[in-house]
């Protein structure tokens, strides 16, 4: 048994590590995926007040620090058992829906792109940002302007770029101004084009990667995401809805308070990451995605034109839902597009003007969770409190996570495909890597679980006698 | 920087939350005029696995919090002419370091791990800013600093004068 | 024609200047436009000598003297600034950084906060000295509107000071000895259950830190307003309310009201505006 081990893989946020099992004659027996950081933010936190946690959770990730800001917010929402204000709720819409533009663009244009632009199989040394920018300096530019674009919007909010302090519990702490709003508008048409080409482009480059369509991730499985009581495309409120591989619904509105009664979790002695799964079906039929996929295929219709159109024609590449991960890629684009629509909808409202945008009060519940989705999925921030406002226990359950045992399931598929006979050259092994990529993994997010005493579950048997190594 | 080549630069994660890079990326379009000025031989949005020899300048963000880290950080002071400690995190071990006030065993119970093993790094017993591992040339405190302080350090360094100060914690 | 009052002549940093008799080392100095680093002095409140920022050398004394509690005297020749002292005062505010536990970031005063500032003034740009990391400090959050943070104590005293010499209550004090002093209310009772607490809210302005404030203040909301110490001495002893607010002020008075932006365009959500004025009549946040 030789163990191949990637080291760190590359292109994702985070710090991961991939090994490869191969048996005698060079084929692969097993897979696995280690994420390696931790930092135990459930644990430190507790004894902060509850109204530093947005910001103190913000901290768990400078990509979508957002997500923290808003799922943090809603938790202490419901502490202070206050409803926010409606322009709150619609400027709080804003900023997410601009971090959903700058984090899928970083994912398609800084980290992708080099696979799906350039080829997976080009000199490692070319492919980066970098490399794109010389091959296709048109195309690097516009994806950096789009995730400016979606970066300035939230510093238009928020003050700040990264970790802005804004969404606060009871609301935002600051309202938009007429000429803030404008600013956002004027930069639409442009992103608008952007967005538009490379779609068009993507798919007409979409032949080229048949054989990466056919292996990675194409499993069938759950998926889990908020959706409009409707089936319209949700991010920040509406129903939590698990659909099956066919898009059936199997759970049409999760009370996401009760969370922990749906989703439970295993661990491996491997990875800081644990295993969520839903609990109903078992650790192994119980495995469900989260993110732009599952987005797309839980709801029914996006609710403008554009992405709609697109949307039609993503659902086509599945019966009922989408299964193969390469699609993500996609995914993410027809959401940047979604966004996009809806940001420019959003911005002719009147209310979203209002100077009054924070509600406030005094610790009411000693529990609250608050739940939004991330641009890679669903997240759950869940707090309990003394009747001072200082939390007693902290629960993260963060959007990666949940894709981790289709993560490890797309990391074995896609490495039985490519590696055989034991040929392991750069390219296959960046296949490997491009699986996971394909999930836009936020690993400095994910390592923040349930912490309640996992089973430990043994996966397809590796013969555990390695004796040599090979490291790549 | 020697004269007759490009300059070789780098940057690297430890233990934070990829803001101080998310940061670096609010560069926005001078990341090409970056990549015009200097080779970019490794970096988490890079292909390169091994930390090449003979870096110039070398941004480090992230605090020191496991095995990993430790011998990453090595690595890079070994290999690197200046190293720039970018971030909060860097720079004082920031909230990465919180969990150094609470014992690591809780903080591990907390997570319900079972007992973990390679390539699992161990978690360090305390996570340490960069400079109390190896020798720092520079240091960009902010949380994360911005694009313009990132952009005026980078430059600087690249030009071989010293990172203009002004820039603070938070 | 009214005789001139009796002034004191002294040289700072090579020039003469003429000084109040009964100043202090600290006012002459200000009075002659120089500006000395200082933490736990306050205008309004008495002066301690607690944190050492405003060392500085005088010739013929064999070690620098603090000029908050140093009185200004005839012939004496001061330096404020030289290399030594400079070293000092970025080694004393190292040394503040590091006795307990500062995460700026995450702090509910990051932006306006008096230990930031003197670290971005002095040029610290790291901590090279050991941080201790106590363990044990918490967040004692039992008074209806305020909370103590420990951790950002830097144990300048001012609470102490604006509570006994302002408000007159002497409800907080210092327990312990060396790195195990803490500031604490009545006999160490947790704040809520203070029988001496007016809630006036006078300490948490007096704070320079984070340390004091005011609950439901998220990360980077707490503006402070220290001047109205030295608004309420002045008023009392001299008769006079003359109050130049160093900060913007709140524009709606009371607390948990709606933040306002200011006019138009893109707002620093750091520069949020003041909480609220201490001591006057609002609702409270939630019911105690």
């Amino acid at each position: 048994m030789r163990r191949v081990v990637i080291d760190p893989v590359t292109r994702i946020e985070g710090h991961a590590k991939v090994t490869l099992y191969l048996d005698d004659a060079g084929e692969v027996a097993d897979a696995r995926f280690h994420v390696t950081e931790f930092r135990g933010f459930e644990k430190f936190c507790e004894g902060r007040p509850f109204w530093e946690m947005p910001g103190i959770t913000a901290r768990i990730c400078g990509i979508c620090p957002v997500s923290h800001l808003l799922a943090s917010a809603k938790a202490g929402d419901q502490i202070l058992g206050v409803a926010p204000p409606p322009a709150a709720e619609k400027l709080r819409r804003l900023m997410n829906l601009a971090q959903i533009v700058q984090s899928h663009a970083l994912s398609f244009f800084h980290l992708s792109s080099p696979d799906l632009l350039l080829g997976f199989d080009v000199p490692a040394a070319r492919r980066n940002l970098f490399g794109v920018a010389e091959a296709y300096p048109e195309l690097a530019r516009a994806g950096i302007r789009l995730r400016q674009f979606g970066q300035e919007v939230i510093a238009q909010l928020g003050g700040r770029r990264i970790h802005p302090s804004w969404a606060v519990p009871g609301g935002v702490r600051a309202p938009l101004s007429a000429e803030g709003r404008d600013a956002i508008r004027a930069g639409l048409p442009e992103q608008l084009e952007a967005i538009t080409r490379t779609i068009a482009r993507f798919k007409a480059d979409e032949a080229r990667f048949a054989d990466e369509v056919a292996s990675f991730g194409t499993f069938p499985s759950l998926f889990l995401s908020l959706v409009g009581e409707d089936g319209t495309w949700e991010h920040y409120g509406g129903a939590l809805r698990l659909v099956d591989a066919r898009g059936e619904v199997v759970e049409a509105a999760i009370d996401p308070a009760r969370y922990a009664e749906y989703i439970a979790e295993t661990a491996e002695p491997w990875s800081y990451l644990k295993f969520p799964y839903y609990r109903p079906a078992g650790p192994v039929d119980g495995m469900y995605r989260v993110g732009p996929l599952a987005r797309l295929n839980v709801c029914r219709r996006f609710g403008t034109p554009l992405a709609d159109a697109e949307l039609a024609e993503l659902k086509t590449r599945g019966e009922g839902a989408v299964l193969g991960s390469f699609h993500y890629h996609y995914a993410r684009l027809v959401e940047i597009l979604g966004c996009l629509e809806l940001i420019e909808r959003l911005l002719d409202d009147p209310d979203l003007l209002s100077t009054t945008c924070r509600a406030s009060a005094g610790v009411n519940r000693l529990e609250g969770v608050g739940v939004s989705e991330a641009p890679r999925g669903t997240l759950f921030h869940h707090y309990e409190v003394d009747e001072n406002g200082l939390l007693t226990a902290v629960d993260l359950l963060i959007a990666t996570g949940q894709n981790n045992l289709a993560m490890n399931r797309t990391v074995a598929q896609v490495a039985r495909r490519y590696v055989r006979g034991g040929r392991l050259d750069d390219g296959v092994l960046n296949r490997v890597e491009a699986g996971i990529r394909a999930y836009d993994p936020c690993l400095s997010c994910s390592t923040h679980a349930i912490g309640k005493m996992p089973l430990v579950v043994e996966l397809v048997a590796a013969d555990g006698t390695a004796i040599d190594e090979a490291r790549r | 920087m020697t004269a007759d080549r490009r300059p070789r630069f780098a940057t690297v994660w430890l233990g934070g939350c990829s803001g101080c890079h998310m940061s670096f990326l609010d560069l926005d379009e001078r990341l090409l005029e970056l990549a015009a000025r200097a080779d970019v031989v490794y970096s988490p949005i890079a292909d390169a696995k091994e930390f090449p020899e003979d870096v110039d300048v070398t941004l480090v963000e992230g605090a020191v919090a496991n095995a990993d880290h430790l011998e990453a950080i090595r690595k890079v002071r070994a290999n690197t002419r200046v190293l720039l400690a970018f971030g909060d995190c860097a720079v004082t071990g920031n909230v990465t370091a919180l969990r150094n006030l609470v014992p690591l065993d809780q903080v591990l119970a907390t997570a319900g791990y079972p007992e973990l093993e390679a390539p699992v790094p161990k978690l360090l017993p305390r996570v340490l800013p960069v400079h109390k591992v190896v020798a720092v040339d520079a240091f960009l405190p902010g949380c994360p600093p911005s694009a313009d302080q990132i952009w005026a350090a980078v430059t600087a360094l690249l030009d071989g004068r010293p990172v203009p100060p002004g820039a603070r914690f938070g | 024609m009214t005789l001139p009052t009796p002034t004191l002549t002294l040289t700072i940093d090579g020039e003469l200047h003429s000084a109040r008799p009964g100043a202090t080392l600290l006012e002459a100095i200000r009075e002659a436009g120089v500006a000395l680093p200082t933490l736990c002095e306050l205008p309004g409140l008495s002066s301690v000598g607690a944190c050492r920022l405003c060392l500085v050398e005088v010739a013929g004394r064999p070690r620098p003297i603090a000029a908050c509690v140093a009185a200004a005297e005839e012939g004496m020749e001061v330096r404020t600034d030289t290399e030594k002292l400079r070293l000092f005062r970025r080694t004393t505010v190292e040394l503040l950084l590091a006795e307990r536990n500062h995460v700026c970031a995450v702090c509910v005063m990051n932006g306006h906060c008096e230990l930031q500032d003197l670290a971005a003034a002095h040029g610290v740009d790291h901590v090279e000295v050991e941080y201790l990391s106590p363990p044990d400090l918490r967040v004692d959050a039992s008074h209806p509107r305020f909370a103590i943070d420990h951790n950002r104590c830097v144990l300048c005293t001012r609470c102490v000071r604006a509570c006994a010499e302002v408000e007159g209550a002497h409800t907080w004090d210092v327990a312990g000895r060396g790195g195990a002093s803490r500031v604490v209310t009545d006999m160490a009772l947790p704040w809520g259950e203070s029988i001496t607490c007016t809630s006036c809210g006078k300490c948490v302005q007096a704070c320079p830190t984070g340390a004091l404030f005011e609950k439901g203040a998220t990360v980077a909301e707490m503006v402070k307003h220290r001047e109205r110490l030295r608004f309420l001495t002045a008023a009392r002893q001299e008769g006079r309310w003359l109050l130049e607010l160093e900060q913007p002020p709140s524009s709606r008075a009371e607390r948990g009201a709606s933040t306002t932006a200011g006019v138009g365009g893109r707002r620093d959500a750091r520069d949020s505006s003041s909480p609220g004025l201490p001591g006057m009549a609002g609702p409270t946040k939630g019911s105690p």
